[in-house]
């Protein structure tokens, strides 16, 4: 079957070989992102509530962060998710040179959000001094920051692989699911992002 | 997956092509969104109200993403609910610890040096 003949009858959202009709890839990413979700929201509503009732003397957020850089980073990561998935869209046609340059500008995205975020870290202890242990907002924005920054890492990281796989010649159309499953993670990373730009950054500017 | 029961029908191929260009639209919006959230923070409005339209605007974002993005509008509804079962339950973890330590009674007590705590007053 050629790519284009392919293309045009593989029906990538029904899978008839499992029970569910989905793709058990699928059906595990989805549970995966849904435990994520708790993860996350244990995270911001450990720095909401730190938020809410702040130690006296500690620094007020709005000194400390840059909304123009996070700003950036946001519209950044926003359109690595349009590469990621128009790659995905590409893969599902079979176009794996179209899918290659998607992924490739997703993963260059994806290494200037983690630039952003390190230019930031080093902003913060360097010339704010706020750490990881000298107050509670530190404590609380670097842990759920972090945790996003090594979500995001190792995003680009499986992306990266994913890239070199496909030079292989193993990845074609039928294996599109593989690419899916991944685009389903950076989607994710993206819309956590979403809520902690407004919850923990936007939030201190009203 | 490339057996007969799986063919797609016809308008299906051409959602494939009209894909492309629901993604830059929804990219674009997106980018717009991210805008007017920069911009409400400054705008001399009511705190309450300022607070109601982010949480209404990152929603927006948040469900394009979901719904045209991880093509959540595309494939079963199993895939929804399996993903929104976990989104409640972290919205009302979020929610519950909230209210516990939004309370008055919550709030840190005041440390003075005259009040050591009882640990600090053992070893002395």
């Amino acid at each position: 079957m050629s790519s284009d003949a392919a293309a045009a009858t593989i029906d990538h959202h029904f899978d008839p070989t499992t029970s569910t009709g989905i793709p058990n890839k699928k059906i595990l990413m989805w549970a995966f992102l849904a435990s994520d979700c708790m993860f996350f929201g244990c995270l911001i509503s450990t720095h909401l509530i730190y938020r809410l009732h702040p130690p006296p003397g500690t620094l007020p957020a709005r000194q400390v962060f840059s909304i123009e850089l996070t700003s950036f980073s946001t519209f950044i990561l926003l359109m690595s998710s349009l590469m990621m998935a128009l790659a995905v869209n590409a893969i599902q046609k079979g176009n794996l040179r179209s899918m290659r340059w998607s992924l490739l500008t997703t993963i260059f995205f994806g290494c200037i959000f983690l630039g952003c975020q390190v230019y930031e870290f080093r902003n913060f202890v360097y010339e704010k001094h706020l750490t990881i242990t000298n107050s509670i907002l530190g404590s609380t924005f670097f842990t759920l920051t972090g945790t996003h920054g090594l979500h995001v890492l190792v995003g680009v990281i499986w992306l990266s692989g994913m890239l070199l796989y496909s030079f292989t010649g193993r990845l074609t159309e039928k294996q599109a699911i593989d690419v899916e499953s991944m685009g389903l993670y950076w989607h994710f990373v993206d819309i956590v992002w979403i809520v902690i730009f407004t919850a923990v950054y936007l939030l201190e500017y009203i | 997956m490339s057996s007969p029961a799986s063919l797609a029908p016809a308008h299906g191929h051409e959602l494939e092509q009209n894909k492309f260009w629901i993604f830059v639209q929804i990219a674009m919006l997106l980018a717009v969104i991210t805008g007017l959230e920069l911009v409400t923070v400054y705008l001399p409005f009511m705190r309450w109200l300022l607070f109601s339209v982010l949480v209404v605007l990152s929603t927006v974002k948040f469900m394009f993403v979901i719904f045209y993005f991880m093509h959540l509008r595309w494939d079963r509804a199993f895939c929804t609910i399996l993903f929104f079962i976990g989104l409640f339950l972290a919205a009302a973890t979020m929610w519950a610890l909230l209210r516990l330590f939004g309370a008055e009674a919550s709030k840190p007590l005041p440390v003075t040096m005259a009040d050591p705590p009882a640990a600090v007053t053992r070893i002395a």
